[in-house]
């Protein structure tokens, strides 16, 4: 029933492809979604009310479906910074520590240069941004590259330390005055626009086109295909004379980049200031979010609406069901089960 | 430096450390097997709040114990399901696992925020009753801190001197092998994830019910994690992961003492402190590595269809 | 065959599900806000039933929304609050309380206050120290609701503060403290250097230098409000360094309080009174919230249209916080030493924060003859002399 994808590259087929890879998502996540009820019915929780919960309010109102789209932002750009290592075989789980070392050096920018102008103080950031999520990235990518160190192991510990360094820098310089758990409230030339008079700001763009940029570069230029060749055979590229270790370090810092923007995106245009663990897993549900989509920009979008969906609509769910907000752990869990579990009518792309 | 102080550094260190010894243990039978479990976290979690649950409920902390290995094991089973049967990326499925873990022991320990439990007697070894108070109140252990060595040590046996043990390995190390001596990989695996899976309830039962006394959501706070790193830093080998969990939990203590010495350096520096030594520890050591890990780690078997 | 009907069938059970979602959206959508002019808060009757709430006889004549940052059970923080909320509800039977706890961060706070107000709330009592910017937001966009937030500072039309006094409390807990310590070490485990955390720590070493002039105050950081293993690591550290009473700034003192009485040191508890439970030999007292009262008095303002915002501080007089009753190990004259230095406190003969007070560097902090005001405690990043420890 799969089609070989390198004989078809017609458009029509294409097409045709993307809603079968739809309707397989929507499958999974409507066995998940039956799967959770039973652990409701089993809690004594009313599993039809339960989910009416979770879809009025994220998807059966204007407000609702604009927090579920501010929820996705992060989440596809960390989604992201996981799937470009992934080409060539890299594993980063190092979101987490990235996105916060991305968000501190976008910090120091707002507040060393706020009196910049906007046009001019955002791009700054953003760069920023990437910088520090980059150069937390260099030294598992380095320890990788020279064959020293397990990037899994680097990345996790190095998790670790990121927040702590964060709390240094809050509580030892750059307190606001009345605060001293947060930062200043950026000046607004330093924050994001956002639309509507929702909370969804220009991070979605950022996140949209590099999600577009990531596709055409794998797909269409010389890069792409020589990352393939890596990821699929490390060994074999290196004997046809691509830099390998360059490559590891390289794709490394770029996705640690991206993670940091994740970062900056999140200070800049959600918070307006920086303070102690904002994120909330969002480099692991990155990580999550990367897999579940088999690495592929379309997916990503999917599955960081699906998931936002989820989280989001927990929030109700703990009012109205007396459910700890953890509990939509448990939604998110299944719903990764079954993808990775791969029941046979799911047959498809392999992550 | 005194004495009472260094003392001290060790006393927090082995009471710290103990359920991190056990975790780690697990995790290096799994990972012997050829099995990651990023999903320790969610392991350690639901371990912790059953066994907490069930010590509230019955009132017996030693069944809270058989509770949390058994829920240990269980949790372990899932990841094996995933990975053993289904052949799913172990480093994705762990993290599902997680995931699980943080909602399940959330809905389960609920109801027991807060409640006080009989926790495990401590005591100290008979022949240091004659030393001076203040050196007895530091090392009252409970039976599980007591029981902690002796269990490394069994491990080790598990692993290299019965035939389970050299099986788990050789599936490790190669599980086409394996399979063309007479070895069922697929079984072994489960079996080992098992009684790792075991060892890690031990350790959260050790956390939640003789050494915190007290459940809340998200409480291992990355405890799964640093098992994982002190694998690889005792180079997957059950007794050097003593040594691991003791560096680890050691260099907290010691910047906990640090901390509030006055020392005028940010504490948040200061935390940050055990987590670099193990990195640094790893890449100074870490060298051959490469030797050490079992062959098809993280690798899928993918049997014989 | 059999995959494409499965393909089918859960493709329409699909779209039933989201259809579902479609049919109560009319009803959630809020109410168009009274003119926001006079401070009238209109008796509430919910226009849409929400479909998840079970549909109530009589109307509330106010539903509450509070929300928690951690656990209502945690012995602590939280659960002192809940008290207070609930004590609300017992005092005004027509009230209704919805409750959302283990609120940790900003994001989840704006999106459950939202539900809440959805859901017909017209007050929201944000009881955690990190919700005040996102309730505040949303007073600007919810005119018509009230919101009390516990701890801060921020004050509008519609957007209020309220808090117990912890220092007295403190400076009276450093007192017995002085008093019952024979190492001169005391040990605090405090969550983070929050302005706040080192109000109560300058406080209570005030407190045990009035009595014990040699004695110190050691501070070590677990750096999470609930870190249960932190908490219990850092509570060795200190008793290893000698500390023989512990007390602490984190939410729930269950976990140190519990591992102090296992070494057999003395503890004093904070946030809430139901600590002393964890301690039965060695707990020396404690202080904690008992907001019920005063939040009662703030509801019914709200309710017949009275409410104006004020920065509400109220202290052990008016009975916002109180004192535990002591643990069968203090001696009666620490005790009677204690209410005394309470009965001065609320007499005003005894000011906490009278100068002259001296940091851990030498420096003057408070000069003679003045008081630290309520303002500038929320901006202090210092520790008096006799703290050991780093403020940052």
């Amino acid at each position: 029933m799969s089609q070989p994808t390198e004989t078809v590259t017609h458009f029509p087929v294409f097409q045709y492809k993307a809603i079968q890879s739809t309707v397989r998502y929507l499958l999974m996540i409507l066995f998940a979604l039956l799967m959770f009820g039973l652990i409701l019915l089993i809690s004594g929780k009313d599993p039809i009310q339960s989910y009416k919960d979770i879809f009025t309010s994220t998807l059966g109102s204007s407000y609702g479906f604009s927090e579920v789209i501010v929820a996705m932002i992060p989440m596809l750009i960390t989604a992201l910074a996981v799937a470009l290592p992934s080409r060539v075989g890299l594993i980063n789980v190092g979101g987490e520590g990235q996105l916060y070392i991305g968000a501190a050096f976008a910090t120091f920018g707002a507040l060393t240069f706020s009196n910049l102008p906007g046009w001019f103080l955002l791009p700054l950031m953003v760069l920023l941004g990437m910088l520090g999520g980059a150069l937390w990235a260099f030294i598992p990518g380095y320890l990788k590259s020279i064959g020293l160190v397990n990037e899994t192991i680097t990345t996790l510990l190095l998790n670790s330390v990121a927040p702590k360094i964060i709390g240094f820098l809050i509580f030892g310089f750059w307190h606001s005055p009345m605060d001293t758990v947060k930062t200043a409230n950026f000046v607004a030339a330093a924050k994001l626009p956002s639309f509507f008079g929702t909370r969804i700001h220009l991070g979605l763009i950022f996140g949209l086109i590099l999600l577009i940029i990531f596709w055409l570069v794998m797909k269409y230029t010389r890069w792409g295909l020589e990352m393939r060749a890596i990821g699929s055979n490390p060994q074999a590229a290196k004997r046809n004379g691509l830099p390998l270790s360059k490559y590891l370090v390289v794709i490394m810092c770029i996705g640690g980049a991206i993670a940091g923007l994740a970062g900056m995106v999140q200070v800049s245009g959600f918070y307006g200031t920086l303070f102690l663990n904002f994120s909330m897993s969002l480099g692991f549900m990155g990580f999550m979010i990367c897999w579940l989509a088999g690495g592929e920009p379309l997916g990503i979008i999917l599955m960081s609406f699906v998931v936002a969906v989820i989280t989001t609509g927990g929030n109700l769910l703990q009012l109205t069901r007396d459910l700890p907000y953890a509990v939509i752990n448990i939604l998110l869990a299944f719903t990764l089960f079954i993808v990775l579990a791969r029941p046979s009518f799911f047959k498809g792309k392999t992550p | 430096m005194t004495l009472l102080s260094i003392l001290g550094v060790l006393s927090s260190a082995i009471f710290s450390g103990t359920s991190l010894l056990y975790t780690t243990l697990g995790e290096v039978i799994d990972e012997r097997a050829g099995i990651v479990n990023l999903g320790l976290e969610g392991v350690l979690l639901v371990s912790a709040s059953s066994g907490f649950a069930v010590t509230y409920l019955s009132g017996n902390p030693y069944l809270g114990i058989l509770v949390s290995i058994l829920a240990g094991g269980l949790m372990n089973m899932i990841l094996g399901y995933l990975v053993i049967t289904r052949k799913a990326n172990q480093l994705a499925s762990g993290l599902a696992l997680m995931f699980f873990g943080f909602g399940l022991s959330a809905l389960i320990g609920k109801s027991f925020v807060g409640d006080k439990i009989h926790s495990l007697t401590r005591f100290l070894l008979p022949g240091l009753k004659n030393l001076p108070l203040l050196y007895t109140s530091l090392f009252k252990f409970d039976i599980l801190i007591y029981l902690v060595i002796p269990v490394a040590i069994l491990v080790w046996w598990l692993l290299y001197r019965t035939r389970w043990g050299l099986g788990v390995r050789a599936v490790g190390e190669n599980a086409d092998t394996a399979f063309a001596s007479g070895r069922n990989p697929h079984l072994i695996r489960y079996q080992a994830l098992f009684v790792g899976g075991m060892l890690v309830g031990l350790g959260a039962a050790h956390l939640s019910i003789a050494y915190t006394m007290n459940w809340t959501e998200y409480m291992t706070a990355g405890r799964g994690f640093i098992a994982v790193a002190l694998v690889i830093f005792s180079k997957w080998h059950p007794l050097r992961a003593i040594v691991g969990a003791l560096v680890f939990s050691g260099a907290v203590a010691f910047q906990l003492l640090l901390q509030s010495s006055g020392v005028k350096v940010s504490p948040f520096l200061l935390d940050t402190i055990p987590y670099i030594l193990t990195l640094v520890v790893l890449i100074a050591w870490g060298g051959n590595r490469k030797h050490s890990a079992p062959a098809s780690l993280g690798r899928v078997y993918q049997g014989s269809e | 065959m059999k995959n494409k009907l499965f393909v089918l069938f859960s493709v329409v059970v699909c779209a039933l599900v989201l259809l579902s979602a479609c049919g109560p959206a009319a009803t959630t959508a809020p109410v168009a806000p009274p003119a926001p002019t006079e401070e009238q808060v209109p008796v509430l009757l919910p226009t849409a039933v929400p479909p998840t709430a079970a549909p109530t006889e009589t109307p509330p004549c106010l539903i509450i929304g509070a929300t928690y940052g951690g656990p209502i059970t945690d012995a602590g923080y939280n659960q002192a609050m809940h008290e207070a909320v609930v004590a609300i509800k017992n005092n005004i039977d027509c009230v209704k309380i919805i409750e959302a706890e283990n609120v940790p961060d900003e994001a989840g706070a704006t999106s459950t206050m939202e539900n809440m107000i959805s859901q017909g709330a017209k007050m929201i009592i944000a009881t955690a120290f990190n919700h005040q910017y996102p309730a505040l937001e949303l007073s600007k966009t919810h005119p018509d609701v009230i919101f009390e937030h516990a701890g801060g500072w921020e004050m509008s039309a519609n957007f209020a503060n309220f808090f117990g006094n912890p220092p007295d409390g403190w400076y009276l807990m450093g007192v017995a403290a002085g008093k019952m310590t024979t190492t001169n070490k005391i040990g605090f485990v405090a969550a983070f250097p929050l302005a706040w955390t080192l109000v109560f720590i300058n406080a209570f070493e005030l407190g045990v230098q009035s009595v014990n002039p040699d004695a110190q105050t050691f501070v070590a950081y677990t750096f999470a409000w609930g870190d249960a293993a932190k908490d219990a690591d850092t509570t060795n550290s200190l008793i290893n360094q000698g500390a023989d009473v512990i007390s602490m700034h984190v939410d729930s003192p269950a976990t140190i309080i519990s591992t102090a009485e296992s070494r057999g040191v003395y503890s004093i508890g904070f946030q809430n009174l139901a600590a002393q439970q964890f301690a039965p030999q060695y707990w020396i007292s404690g202080t904690g919230f008992t907001l019920g009262g005063k939040l009662t008095w703030l509801a019914s303002t709200v309710i017949d249209g009275t409410w104006q915002p004020i920065f509400l501080r109220c202290g052990m007089a008016d009975g916002c916080m109180a004192i535990a009753p002591f643990g069968p190990k203090v001696p009666q004259d620490v005790q009677d030493l204690v209410m005394q230095k309470k009965a001065e406190i609320e007499a005003g003969t005894l000011v906490v924060f009278t100068g002259p007070v001296v940091d851990q560097d030498g420096k003057v902090r408070v000069p003679a003859g003045e008081v630290l005001s309520a303002d500038a405690m929320s901006s202090v990043d210092w520790f008096v002399k006799g703290v050991v420890g780093s403020p940052k």
